[in-house]
């Protein structure tokens, strides 16, 4: 038996950070993990995307380099090869956390950790038939996070697969059939096309990537279709879906549709099933997450939770800052909130960045606001790099020109969403962001111009029309 | 053809009256039966309707104005029309108090105010004309003296310059005065973010004021929305009403309180009975009729005291405090005593109605010698009331519920509901509040006498 001051169920982005920062403020930390330091995100979700990505978007370029006055002759890839480069970057990547673990002090158990009671919790070890270690615990922080859910009407079969197990994959089949048009989904899909796969997507709402503001959508949903040739099927049900060694089958409405594989996405799950919740006294919602208060507490006021296991926004990024300030509270250094601006990055191509207020978020609530577009399709360095594609909007209060939300759809809007970020946590009106100097020529000059053009004052774009005399 | 528009007579006892809001302003198209105005009197805000249909050409007397009844207050007729002068009679007495609140550059204040009427200064209201002036006059005392750059520098730093001591010729702000003050009061650690700051200087909040944040963080939009939230705001002219009047009553008459429990048990069923008989009453029916007989068993606490003299009453007048989302008022059943139960009730349920409509007229809220106050359908055991200005007793009813009691050395389940008399010690001793409050009690409990009633 070991007493902890603090035991954090999970290592992924939202507990590692939360252990360690706890250890630096002093407390004795236990930090349970059953898989591997990093979580989904570093190991079978974010970093690994984002690294086949990053070769599936060069590929594409080079094959389009003519248009920049480069040749390539006979481009090709070894998808083999693009999958080693991920485990190496995830290697790295998960090394660093395994160090910066130790180096804090943070004692990490390798299992599966069920709560006895409030105050003390059981690991299994994993594989090995090693004695379970029970762990005491002053307060607790579950991090465990989520996984793809898979409805029951999905065949079991190694040709039916959701993000994790695809990541597993070592060479690439001929087409694919995505099923659900979100942000993993699109990721993949464009991912894929850019591979010359064939990908036909099917999506039950009436459009792909719902959560974002509806100009960001079309211009997305138009470039996955024109440039990158994905079909795309919404308003639709996939049904009788069959799998057998040969390919998957399934049917959309009237028509067939065949593939060598089936891509599921269907959205998250919370992963509460080992932990005994009940013996700790915790009630999970009717959806199965973990609800906390706006100080990351559960109902039981000695555990926390954070990340995905208690739904909000699913993003690495929430749940790091979530852990942080579970740590901080829990550690009884001064009591914070959780952050509630939280930006949203997907990628696509093109990028997608987007954080607070949409515009039909704010007609729904009936908000007045005002709204400023620029086109990248006309700033200096789109151009210049060859990625003259979409748009960056603000969207602000309609009296005060506080800058209330930002959305941008095109080249890097992952990157640049950061300083709409910060201006919108920092109260900025679009005046003071009109006025802050922007260097030229870069792709973040294009929030200043929308800016400009919010207060009514374009230099780059056509001035508002007035009406006729 | 120009109609005037005269200030009704609502009551008996109103001589003149003031005018709280204009709901139409000049040049407004009227119709008839449309509201014109809000007017005031001692007991509740009323509005006033329009007889006529047409354009409202002119306001003889403006808000906050005091005129007496059957006079002359408005003009409506054609556009264009000529209006005939008419004077404002000299009735109001707090002319300078009432003109106070618009007293600033406003084209509504004050009254006699003519559209695109060059002519208009020959009818000056003398309400207007005295107002105007003296507003500035009452700040000559002290002249608070800024020089241009400081008074920007203020403004710019959004901060009240005032406590500012000037070290300029005649004490006057200059700003190097500005730059000691906001260094003295640290306001370079001051953090706000820029929507913040903006909104507080449109709001007009001193920034000095505002306390910094517990974690260090920027004072933001919301902490100023928060102060903005938390800033007083007038109450609304009922609301006023009611708190001068009951706390002129509960710090006047020394209140005391006495309890009863009441057995409803057979009265409820009675009531049961009735209602399906086809004759619903309510509770409040027969509580008024119970306390109407009680008062005329025991007059004394249907009379009023000064302190110095008692004036008994040979009416009784029951009031019903009736809860509006607003506020509250009290309409009154006259003769509440020489009524029928089924009187009682059409006449409860008519003023209940117009009470919650917002119609009752002045002359059916006053007069009455004493108050029930029931809060039966509230879900409460047991309350207190303040007196109502102008008598000596409020009796207030809490909700009947059952409960075991002894009955003949058994414990029995019986609906008891609980009555506290508030009397004015002043006139009233405990002994008399205990007889009379029993007294209804026994009225209640004694079903015979309901089954002769009804």
């Amino acid at each position: 038996m070991a007493a902890f001051d603090i035991v954090v169920i999970g290592a992924g982005p939202g507990g590692y950070p939360a252990a360690i920062r706890a250890a630096q403020l002093g407390a004795s930390v236990a930090l349970v993990e059953k898989e591997e330091v990093g979580g989904t995100c570093l190991n079978w979700g974010c970093i690994p995307t984002k690294t086949l990505i990053a070769s599936s978007e060069l590929f594409a370029r080079i094959k389009s380099a003519s248009s920049m006055g480069l040749h390539v002759d006979k481009a090709s890839f070894d998808y083999g090869a693009m999958a080693d480069r991920k485990d190496q970057v995830v290697g790295k990547l998960r090394n660093g956390v395994k160090q910066l673990l130790k180096a804090n002090g943070v004692t990490v158990f390798q299992g599966t950790a069920s709560f006895q009671s409030r105050h003390s919790i059981k690991v299994e070890p994993s594989g090995s038939g090693a004695e379970p270690v029970i762990l005491t615990a002053g307060k607790t922080i579950i991090s465990t996070g989520a996984t793809s859910a898979m409805p029951g009407f999905l065949p079991r079969h190694e040709r039916v697969v959701e993000s994790r197990a695809f990541l597993g994959l070592r060479a690439l089949p001929a087409k694919v059939l995505v099923l659900g048009g979100g942000i993993i989904g699109c990721e993949f899909a464009c991912m894929l096309a850019q591979l010359g796969v064939q990908v036909t997507m099917v999506e039950l709402l009436e459009d792909i990537v719902a959560v974002v503001d509806a100009d960001v959508r079309r211009e997305l949903r138009r470039y996955m279709e024109k440039t990158l040739g994905i079909r795309i099927l919404t308003g639709v049900t996939l049904e009788d879906i069959k799998a057998d060694d040969h390919g998957v089958q399934g049917r959309a409405g009237q028509e067939k549709l065949e593939a060598d594989l089936l891509l599921v996405s269907l959205g998250r799950k919370p992963v509460t099933s080992s932990l005994k919740l009940e013996n700790a006294g915790l009630t999970p919602n009717e959806r199965g997450f973990l609800d906390v208060d706006a100080y990351g507490r559960t109902n039981v006021a000695s555990i926390y939770a954070v990340g995905d296991v208690t739904g909000g926004p699913l993003l690495a990024h929430a749940a790091t800052a979530q852990g942080l300030v579970a740590a901080e509270n829990a550690c009884g250094r001064y009591l914070h909130k959780n952050e509630t601006l939280v930006p949203n990055c997907i990628f696509t191509t093109p990028e997608i960045g987007s954080v607070g207020l949409g515009e039909q978020e704010a007609q729904q609530q009936g908000r007045k606001i005002k709204t400023g577009k620029f086109s990248l399709t006309v700033l200096g360095k789109a151009l210049a790099i060859g990625e003259p594609i979409g748009f960056v909007k603000w969207v602000a209060d309609a009296e005060t020109n506080q800058l209330l939300g930002a959305h941008a759809v095109g080249p890097h809007a992952t990157d640049i969403i950061a300083e709409a970020t910060l201006a919108i946590r920092s109260e900025l009106t679009a005046a003071d962001l009109a006025h802050t100097i922007h260097a030229h020529p870069t792709l973040a000059e294009a929030w200043m111009e929308a800016a400009h053009v919010l207060t009514g004052e374009p230099i780059h774009s056509a001035p508002p029309r007035k009406p006729a005399q | 053809m120009v109609k005037a528009v005269i200030m009704p007579k609502l009551g008996q006892s109103e001589e003149t009256v003031k005018i709280v809001r204009w709901r139409k302003q000049l040049g407004d198209t009227v119709a008839k039966g449309d509201i014109l105005f809000e007017i005031e009197t001692d007991k509740a805000v009323l509005e006033v309707e329009s007889f006529y249909t047409g354009t409202l050409l002119k306001i003889v007397a403006g808000e906050g104005v005091t005129v007496p009844v059957q006079t002359t207050v408005a003009f409506v007729g054609d556009p264009g029309e000529p209006v005939p002068d008419v004077p404002l009679p000299a009735a109001a007495p707090k002319k300078a108090e009432a003109a106070r609140p618009s007293a600033a550059p406003s084209s509504q204040a004050g009254s006699g105010i003519e559209r695109k009427a060059p002519k208009a200064s020959v009818t000056p209201a003398p309400s207007a004309v005295a107002a105007a002036p003296a507003a500035p006059a009452a700040v000559e005392p002290q002249l608070f003296r800024i020089s241009p750059r400081a008074a920007k520098l203020a403004r710019e730093s959004v901060i009240d310059p005032t406590p500012i001591v000037g070290t300029g010729p005649n004490g006057r702000i200059v700003e190097r005065d500005v730059k000691a003050y906001l260094e003295a009061r640290g306001y370079a650690s001051l953090r706000i973010t820029p929507t913040a700051k903006q909104l507080a200087a449109r709001e007009g909040i001193d920034l000095l004021s505002l306390e910094p944040k517990e974690d260090g963080s920027q004072i933001a939009v919301a902490d100023i929305e928060r102060l903005l939230a938390e800033r007083p705001k007038p109450m609304t002219r009922m609301r006023q009403i009611i708190a001068e009047r009951l706390t002129e009553s509960y710090t006047h008459a020394p209140h005391f309180f006495v309890t009863v429990a009441v057995d409803v048990t057979e009265l409820e069923s009675l009531r049961a009975e009735l209602k399906a008989a086809g004759t619903p009453y309510t509770l409040t029916d027969f509580i008024v009729k119970a306390a109407a007989l009680a008062l005329e068993q025991f007059p004394v606490v249907n009379g009023t005291s000064d302190g110095k003299s008692i004036r008994s009453r040979s009416k009784i007048h029951l009031g019903l405090a009736v809860a509006l989302e607003q506020g509250l008022v009290v309409p009154v059943i006259r003769n509440a005593n020489e009524l029928t139960l089924a009187e009682i009730h059409a006449r409860a349920q008519a003023l209940t109605a117009k009470a919650r409509a917002g119609q009752l007229t002045p002359a059916e809220m006053s007069g009455s010698t004493f108050t029930i106050s029931n809060l039966g359908m509230m879900d409460v055991e047991n309350f207190t009331a303040i007196i109502n200005p102008g008598e000596s007793a409020i009796l207030a009813v809490s909700t009947g519920a059952k409960q075991p009691v002894v009955r003949d050395g058994q414990i029995v389940i019986r609906t008891i509901m609980k009555m506290t008399l508030s009397s004015d010690h002043r006139l009233i001793d405990g002994a008399l509040a205990a007889r009379f409050v029993n007294s209804i009690r026994k009225n209640l409990e004694e079903i015979k006498l309901w089954q002769r009633l009804t």
